[in-house]
């Protein structure tokens, strides 16, 4: 139950768990009743502020619809949930970078799409920094969707449909840029990852470990934990982990919106929820399987210049020491991370 | 729900018709003002793709595309009073080779000594009800950065030639990307005299740009030490600080 949402005419007065702030005038649980977004017990508070975008039925609706809809592209086809699939933790399964329009080829992986509302900001460098103006970036690349909103507006006013949901969701009841972002807000806010078998171990709900998994938990506190921290296994913070350069893309990561040297090749340090089905793996997608991401961890390692302190050895060795027993029970811990319900949930299926 | 927002609205829209009761000009319906940008080189308008002007470090330049982005408009009274043109409604793109005239409606009668604007889109204040409702003009007018969902400030471009560089492009793009760097700035100008607005006036606002001081302002900028000025930590905050000395407003007239 930790991740449904209810009507918060109804749940308001019994969870304490409720951050969104719930409008209580009834006449509007009548026609569009208000979602509460449910944090679970063992996640940090929430970083979006629902009171500026109250989520509710017809706005979650809405942006489901928007979000698995190819008209947000040029060419009709490549929408928002053609690369982020939710079999596949809303990745796109098996794709190294990321695939738009007409067949072109982006530079990075994308990343699931889970627990968006507690990140501080998006994307490989941290270009954005409120989830509502995240997907101006893959809907206007012309490598991506390769759409305007301007195009998008005029396509979504000649679709009575449409129409007729901007007027349920808003208050305003227009189809604009700022409405589109926001509905797209609703339905992403919801996607919450937390009923893995780490959860239901952390939160005392009587999972365990097997000794492997746990083995690997207590490698990972030790080796992992200090970037991938906390319940969102990651610290936000943007880092050089010692990827040899790729010639192809020669991606310098933050160092792009930062325009400084000592940015170059750190990019974001990203969340392990799913990670099992989030493959390919880093920011361009180079590493297969999570026994590769190990290996590269523990030999594989280059100094281009920004590589993390942390990796650094007394004795010169750039990487950790971690013998390949321990890097299996680091998969297999990493593995506990995967949330069925999630993948499962229909709430959020295109179909 | 509805009631509230449109309780609040309605609170928002009195707020800025009542927040000065004592002052005799409430009595008056609101009115109009027209604001012009003049963008001037050497006290002239500017001639586009052809014309070579010269800034301070002798580097000889023609003008192709030169757009800007005005935000937050803000009136004041004498009495240090503000009114607050709608945030939604207040984001506008100037561009030399088109409009350079920006139209406020159901302003606040009164009159006012001073005006107060942004340059840029001000990021750090984001999500502001409605500013997202600039992006269809931003993109029309090719001041989105798509790639970092950010919009271009200034939009500065053309070439220019010193005596061992012959007509080489130059470009700035100036803006603000996630919290590395935020550029956008505010102005506050001196009106040259009362501005009256109110329902029988139609008033005009000039405002002078001297573009030059994109150059040569508080910091001095040479397009031969580096050409194409983008994202760039060192070079792009010191143009944002000089585009703030750049604005005069020249004229009112009726």
């Amino acid at each position: 139950m930790l991740i449904a949402f209810f009507l918060a005419g109804a749940s308001c007065a019994s969870s304490e768990e409720n951050l969104s702030p719930v409008l209580e005038e009834p006449s509007s649980i009548d026609n569009n009743p208000k979602l509460v977004l449910t944090v679970p017990e063992n996640f940090p508070e929430l970083t979006y502020d629902t009171s500026l975008n109250a989520p509710t039925m017809k706005g979650f609706e809405l942006g489901k619809m928007l979000f698995y809809d190819g008209r947000l592209s040029s060419d009709g086809v490549v929408s928002c949930g053609f690369c982020h699939m939710q079999d596949f933790a809303f990745t796109h399964h098996s794709h190294i970078v990321s695939h738009g329009v007409n067949g072109a080829i982006g530079t990075r992986n994308a990343p699931p799409l889970h627990n968006l509302a507690f990140l501080n900001s998006f994307n490989w460098d941290g270009v954005v920094t409120h989830l509502d103006l995240q997907p101006v970036i893959p809907i206007t690349a012309e490598v991506e969707m390769n759409e305007t909103f301007g195009g998008i507006i005029q396509k979504l006013k000649k679709d009575p449909e449409y129409v007729d949901m901007f007027d349920a969701a808003f208050e305003n009841n227009k189809i604009d840029a700022e409405n589109i972002l926001k509905a797209l807000s609703q339905f992403m806010i919801m996607i919450t990852s937390s009923n893995s078998k780490f959860d239901k171990i952390e939160r005392e709900e009587g999972a365990v470990f097997t000794d492997q998994e746990a083995a690997g938990f207590t490698l990972f506190n030790t080796h992992c934990a200090s970037c991938h921290k906390g319940t969102l296994f990651t610290d936000q913070s943007f880092r050089n982990n010692g990827l040899p350069i790729d010639e192809k893309y020669n991606d310098i990561g933050r160092s792009r919106i930062s325009g400084l040297p000592q940015d170059r090749y750190k990019f974001r340090v990203p969340n392990l929820r799913n990670i099992e089905l989030t493959f390919p793996y880093m920011h361009d997608g180079r590493f297969g399987t999570l026994e590769a991401v190990l290996e590269h961890y523990t030999s594989g390692m280059v100094d281009s210049g920004t590589i993390d302190p942390l990796f650094k050895n007394d004795d010169g060795h750039l990487g950790l020491p971690l013998t390949p027993d321990e890097q299996q029970q680091i998969i297999a811990f990493l593995k506990t991370l995967t949330d069925d319900q999630l993948l499962n949930d229909s709430r959020f299926a295109e179909f | 729900m509805k009631k509230t927002i449109y309780l609040f609205l309605s609170l928002v829209v009195l707020g800025l018709y009542a927040c000065d009761d004592e002052d005799t000009d409430t009595t008056t319906k609101p009115g109009t003002l027209d604001i012009e940008f003049n963008n001037t080189i050497n006290g002239e308008g500017i001639t586009m793709d052809t014309k070579t002007y010269t800034n301070a470090g002798k580097e000889g330049f023609i003008v192709s595309e030169l757009k800007y982005i005005v935000s937050n408009i803000v009136l004041i009274k004498k009495d240090g009073g503000e009114v607050a043109y709608p945030v939604a409604d207040s984001y506008f793109v100037i561009d030399e080779n088109d409009s350079k005239r920006i139209l406020l409606k159901d302003i606040q009668a009164g009159e006012y000594t001073k005006v107060k604007f942004g340059i840029g889109v001000d990021q750090s204040k984001y999500p502001l009800n409605g500013v997202a409702n600039f992006i269809p003009t931003a993109e029309e007018k090719g001041m989105l950065w798509s790639w970092s969902a950010g919009y271009k400030f200034l939009k500065f471009e053309g070439t220019f030639s010193t005596e061992t560089i012959e007509d080489e492009k130059f470009v700035m793009h100036i803006g603000t990307h996630g919290t590395t760097q935020d550029n956008y700035k505010e102005v506050t100008l001196d009106l040259p005299s009362v501005l009256t607005i109110g329902e029988d006036v139609s008033p005009s606002l000039e405002v002078e740009a001297d573009i030059l001081k994109v150059f040569d302002g508080t910091n001095t900028i040479e397009l031969s030490t580096k050409s194409d000025i983008q994202v760039d930590p060192v070079n792009a905050p010191k143009i944002a600080e000089n585009l703030t000395a750049m604005f005069e407003a020249v004229n009112i007239s009726n």
